[in-house]
């Protein structure tokens, strides 16, 4: 009984106290409201989108046979702040910070595109993947940390970016990418002029060289590997400073055909060689990679 | 006066001598003696080619697709003039072009001479040591900057910078010991591009601006 009695008496004392420390307590961190922004673009021909986003976070870009470009924005919080406009074909998106003090996760930005079949993009992201796939225009498309992935793409396609990556798969048209230290992969390709450049990413070019098209690929440090196929017909110039060069397609290789006879500068091992009749052109070079060349099965 | 205006004043009334009404400013901001001293640099540089010195036109057009592609510049079509000069006077566009103008300049000794003669040689050694001061004293100014924003950002272009520092140590060294290198000259060149496009694109994310 007194047990009982000692509870309650405690329990009255406690019940105050405790309501008391539960209002001290620090309030659990009110998670910020994610937001969500559509508009919708009617257009005629064929627009040119422009999408800056300055907050983390990705953007995909997909086409329809609708003429209207969708945008489509979630945002972490109310930190962001997004803006579209409309300048007849001209669409412009921008996301930017309002808040710098905002921690990192609230800072996030994603983005769904909805675009024509053709549609010029020009598309800036930090550190989110982007990925585009069906559309034909030129692009450009900018990235700092963040990857891109282009699929079923075509037109005059320039990437840049300082660490990410790019995959560009069944791409056509002209390719050219310069990174620091993003690879580059390109794959069953249908491009006519690819110039890949990146200071120490790897390169690897797996696909058809059209004839007259032109391939340049450099790496500083990385390795440049290329798969072709017995049917393809090129001139190729494989060259490194300090590296090595691979060449697990010698038989396949003959010496240049055209009559311009290659003398390997005496500070670099190169390699000249034709595949066909020699009509693309492939230059490969790499400071202190290697460079590999083999068939495909 | 605020930095835009400096930029003003200097776009109407160039900068040698620096005009009266900048020199108040100049003398309490660092960042604009800093582009006055890029702009002497890139002067002072480009009176030391030789006159006879001219470019092949398919340097000029590789360096206008360049710019045009970076979005620093505009096609024609798109614009009535090349390159708005205000726009020209962003420190971002500065630290690319007077990179870009000594790269020029080296493509254009390249495209002199079939083979590399000693003196031309020299001039090769001039312009990547005035090329690589040019870059350090940008990068000096890089750890003083509040860098705002997302952390991880900030971290992936140092690390990249990093990357790219080790590669052009690596490359002049190669250079230093093998001058005819064109290969690797062509890698220096290219590397001394990257880390001015990125260490531009650190300023401008440190807010250089006043």
């Amino acid at each position: 009984m007194s047990s009982k009695m000692g509870l309650k008496i405690m329990g009255r004392g406690l019940l105050p106290v405790l309501g008391v420390g539960v209002l001290l307590l620090p309030a659990p961190p009110v998670q910020a409201a994610p937001q969500h922004f559509e508009r919708h673009f009617a257009v005629k021909g064929r627009p040119v989108v422009i999408l800056q986003n300055v907050a983390n976070g990705r953007i995909e870009v997909k086409s329809s046979k609708n003429s209207e470009v969708v945008v489509v924005a979630t945002q972490a919080s109310n930190k962001i702040g997004v803006v579209a406009e409309q300048a007849e074909e001209r669409i412009d998106v921008t996301a930017t910070i309002l808040d710098n003090s905002a921690p990192a996760n609230e800072l996030e930005a994603n983005f769904t595109l909805t675009v024509p079949e053709e549609t010029e993009l020009q598309l800036k992201s930090q550190t989110g993947l982007v990925y585009v796939e069906q559309v034909m225009g030129d692009m450009t498309l900018q990235s700092v940390a963040g990857d891109i992935h282009l699929k079923e793409v075509s037109g005059y396609i320039v990437v840049r970016t300082t660490g990410g990556s790019l995959v560009c798969t069944q791409c056509a048209g002209k390719l050219n990418f310069n990174s620091i230290s993003g690879n580059a992969q390109v794959l069953q390709p249908g491009l006519s002029s690819v110039t890949l450049f990146t200071m120490s990413g790897n390169i690897l070019f797996d696909g058809e060289f059209i004839r007259t098209g032109i391939y340049t690929m450099k790496s500083g440090k990385g390795t440049v590997e290329v798969h072709f196929s017995g049917n393809d017909s090129f001139d190729l110039n494989a060259q490194t400073a300090t590296g090595t060069v691979d060449n697990q397609a010698e038989a396949l290789l003959r010496p240049d055909s055209h009559g311009v006879r290659h003398i390997a500068s005496r500070f670099t091992k190169g390699l000249f060689g034709t595949v066909g009749s020699g009509l693309a052109k492939v230059e490969l070079s790499s400071y202190s990679g290697t460079i590999r060349i083999l068939k495909r099965d | 006066m605020q930095c835009k205006e400096v930029e003003v004043v200097l776009e109407r009334e160039g900068f040698v001598p620096v005009p009266e009404a900048a020199r108040a400013h100049l003398s309490g901001c660092s960042s604009c003696r800093s582009l006055i001293a890029d702009l002497t640099d890139i002067v002072a540089t480009a009176h030391l080619l030789p006159a006879e010195v001219e470019p092949p036109a398919r340097v000029w057009t590789s360096l206008r697709s360049q710019l045009e592609a970076e979005g620093i510049i505009r096609s024609a079509a798109t614009r009535s003039g090349w390159l708005n000069f205000s726009e020209f006077f962003r420190p971002r566009v500065w630290a690319t072009a007077a990179v870009g103008l000594l790269i020029v300049a080296a493509a254009a000794l390249q495209f002199q001479r079939p083979t590399t003669q000693p003196t031309e040689a020299r001039a090769y050694e001039n312009i990547y040591e005035n090329t690589s001061l040019t870059l350090s004293n940008d990068e000096a100014q890089l750890p003083a900057m509040q860098l705002a924003g997302i952390s991880g950002m900030d971290v992936s272009l140092r690390q990249n910078l990093d990357i790219v520092d080790k590669f052009i140590i690596d490359c002049e060294q190669r250079v230093k010991e093998q001058p005819q290198d064109e290969l690797t000259r062509e890698y220096l060149s290219g590397a001394y591009q990257q880390k001015a496009e990125l260490i531009s694109v650190m300023m401008e994310r440190g807010g250089s601006e006043n």
